[in-house]
């Protein structure tokens, strides 16, 4: 099963912390968005692969806005 | 002479009124996954309890003779029924009958239940499933132009209002719920939605008509809408677990504005000091962490579950607001979750905080507030959306509020939107991660010295030299020295003298009797 990450947040890009193709744990970080000065991250809902990653360190997200794709077995 | 033909008549039409729709639409709503309405109601109620009022209610068909050859009962079931052993009003649309758009005798039913609950004074439950009015009436005589009703009759709609005032009032979305219905649904202090429940103001074919959009119902009011549009506060995942979570709001609750709620049992120890607590704060700032743990920690565990039950999590995620027990006791919690946009107060969550503040003014719940503000939300949107005016609502609403209020200074208490966490008469606990000011050093230092900044030979060196300075200022200890708060704790005990704080503050707010609660105009 295919699992959109939206983020629930507007920010910006602080880290990348998993590469696509990686295989993640539940609540394992994806990417780490800097907003209001604090560092928050995206997690994977579900233990899966990581098939797709929409977006790189420093830019700027929006709420809503697709962040990565989980493949869940 | 002996009435037995009559009661032979009186049990004839009970049968009928029992058959809804009928066995065919019964078979197709059951193949939608949906129960009907009264295995609903038998769901949702102790057993054999649920006392039927109108069953008689319906449209009658008689030959010319006089005798009934047919019944079509009325498509809203209502009665009176016990839930955990305390006297509930439930009513809730048929839709097996018309899709629950109501016939005459349903129509009546429904606009009864509010009624009922002014007049016996005790909570509301109600599970919706159907649409509103149709364009072809509600079934009079289609040779004859509506008349409407008298100009002497009373708004269906007063008493829905009124029953927010008076007695707690639950509601479910089952199904698609549109119109009359959806407006009766989100009259309520609690409601639930199902996953494939929609709640609509219009459905697709008038949306498509008149704008243009072609979505689903689904679309256009499934959960993904509603729980963030606020419309609904939580998320069911099965039937019974919308009617679960009724039963579990209702439990700490009065059954009227005229009662105090109930205090439950409980095997949680008063001097329960959680050891995570001294720890679960970063001491770096930019970190975050989980107010939901903290909360969970602090208020009663039931049978190895938290008593804390969230409400509108969906909703100005910012904010938490939900109630729990501590010691038994109901409260009232609310909490800032730095999760998102570091806990700040935006339109949603300032709304959310005003209703949630009412409603625990309404039925007698004493706040308890875990307290990690920044501030308003700020940026463009935050000021498209009008968060100056929803969040000087929320501060009046909680300035305004008269139950007893405590809250414990997690760590920021910032700008004109941390008022809208300290009640009247607070009882105030300050842990020693706590920060307070005008602002954030961060953003403030940059602004309140940006001159300074610019001049210096390491204009980054000075800010930070500045913050620094500037963060020691908003340590706690000098409010603990000024009294400014009742006390600076170790975060664990923060359970055992949040509870002895509550038995003094309830024993002296119940020497007067409960009244209800009446809000003026507010910003």
């Amino acid at each position: 099963m295919r699992i959109k990450v939206n983020s629930e947040i507007a920010g910006q890009v602080w880290k990348v912390t998993a590469a696509q193709g990686t295989s993640m744990d539940a609540d394992e970080p994806i990417i780490i968005l800097e907003s209001m000065k604090m560092e928050i991250p995206i997690v994977a809902p579900k233990a899966g692969v990581l098939i797709e990653l929409h977006v790189g360190e420093e830019d700027m997200v929006a709420e809503g806005q697709l962040i990565a794709i989980i493949e869940s077995a | 002479m002996s009435w037995q033909d009559e009661i032979d008549e009186i049990n004839k039409r009970r049968d009928l009124a029992k058959q809804q729709g009928g066995e065919a639409a019964l078979a197709k709503h059951h193949e939608k996954g949906r129960l009907s309405i009264r295995e609903r109601i038998e769901g949702l109620l102790d057993a054999d309890s649920f006392d039927e009022v109108g069953q008689g209610a319906g449209v009658p068909e008689y030959d010319e003779a006089g005798q009934l050859t047919g019944f079509q009962p009325a498509n809203f079931i209502l009665g009176f029924g016990k839930l955990n052993a305390r006297k509930v009003i439930v009513g809730g649309e048929d839709f097996t009958l018309k899709g629950g758009s109501p016939n005459p005798a349903g129509l009546r039913k429904s606009v009864y239940t509010e009624e009922l609950a002014l007049q016996y004074k005790v909570p509301l439950i109600r599970l919706h499933e159907g649409g509103g009015g149709s364009v072809g009436g509600t079934g009079q005589d289609k040779n004859r132009r509506p008349l409407g009703d008298p100009v002497f009759s009373a708004s269906r709609f007063l008493p829905l209002a009124q029953t927010l005032g008076a007695v707690p009032v639950a509601a479910a979305a089952l199904g698609p719920v549109a119109g009359l219905p959806a407006a009766r649904l989100v009259a309520s202090h609690f409601s639930v939605m199902t996953q494939n429940a929609a709640v609509l103001i219009a459905g697709p074919q008038v949306v498509k008509r008149a704008l243009g959009h072609d979505l689903t119902k689904e679309q256009l009011g499934g959960p993904q809408v509603h729980l963030k549009s606020g419309a609904i506060d939580n998320l069911a995942e099965t039937e019974q677990d919308a009617l679960d979570q009724i039963a579990r709001f209702l439990s700490y609750l009065p059954d009227n504005v005229w009662a105090f709620p109930p205090r439950q049992s409980t095997e949680d120890k008063v001097d329960r000091c959680d050891e995570d607590l001294a720890t679960i704060v970063p001491r770096n700032r930019r970190q975050p962490f989980q107010m939901r743990t903290i909360i969970e920690k602090v208020v009663d565990r039931e049978k190895d579950a938290s008593s804390f039950f969230e409400m509108s999590r969906k909703f100005g995620p910012s904010l938490i607001t939900g109630l729990a027990r501590m010691d038994g006791h109901s409260v009232g919690v609310i909490g800032n979750d730095c999760m998102f946009y570091a806990g700040a107060m935006t339109a949603s969550a300032a709304q959310k905080l005003r209703r949630f503040v009412d409603f625990c003014n309404s039925f007698h719940l004493p706040i308890v507030s875990f307290v990690d503000e920044p501030g308003f939300m700020i940026g463009p949107d935050s000021e498209m959306a009008g968060t100056i005016r929803h969040g000087t609502s929320a501060i009046s609403a909680v300035l305004q509020s008269r139950v007893p209020w405590a809250c414990v200074q997690v760590l920021k208490a910032f700008g004109v939107a941390a008022q809208a966490h300290f009640g009247p008469e607070a009882y105030i606990l300050s842990w020693p991660s706590a920060a307070s000011g005008a602002l954030p050093v961060e953003g403030g230092v940059a602004v309140a010295f940006a001159r300074e900044i610019a001049a210096a030979q390491d204009p980054a060196a000075r800010q930070k030299e500045l913050e620094d300075m500037l963060a020691s200022s908003q340590s706690p200890f000098p409010r603990a020295e000024g009294l400014s708060v009742h006390d600076i704790i170790d975060p664990r005990e923060t359970r055992p003298k949040l509870i002895a704080w509550l038995e003094n503050a309830q024993a002296a707010y119940r020497t007067q009797p409960a009244q209800p609660y009446l809000t003026t105009m507010r910003p």
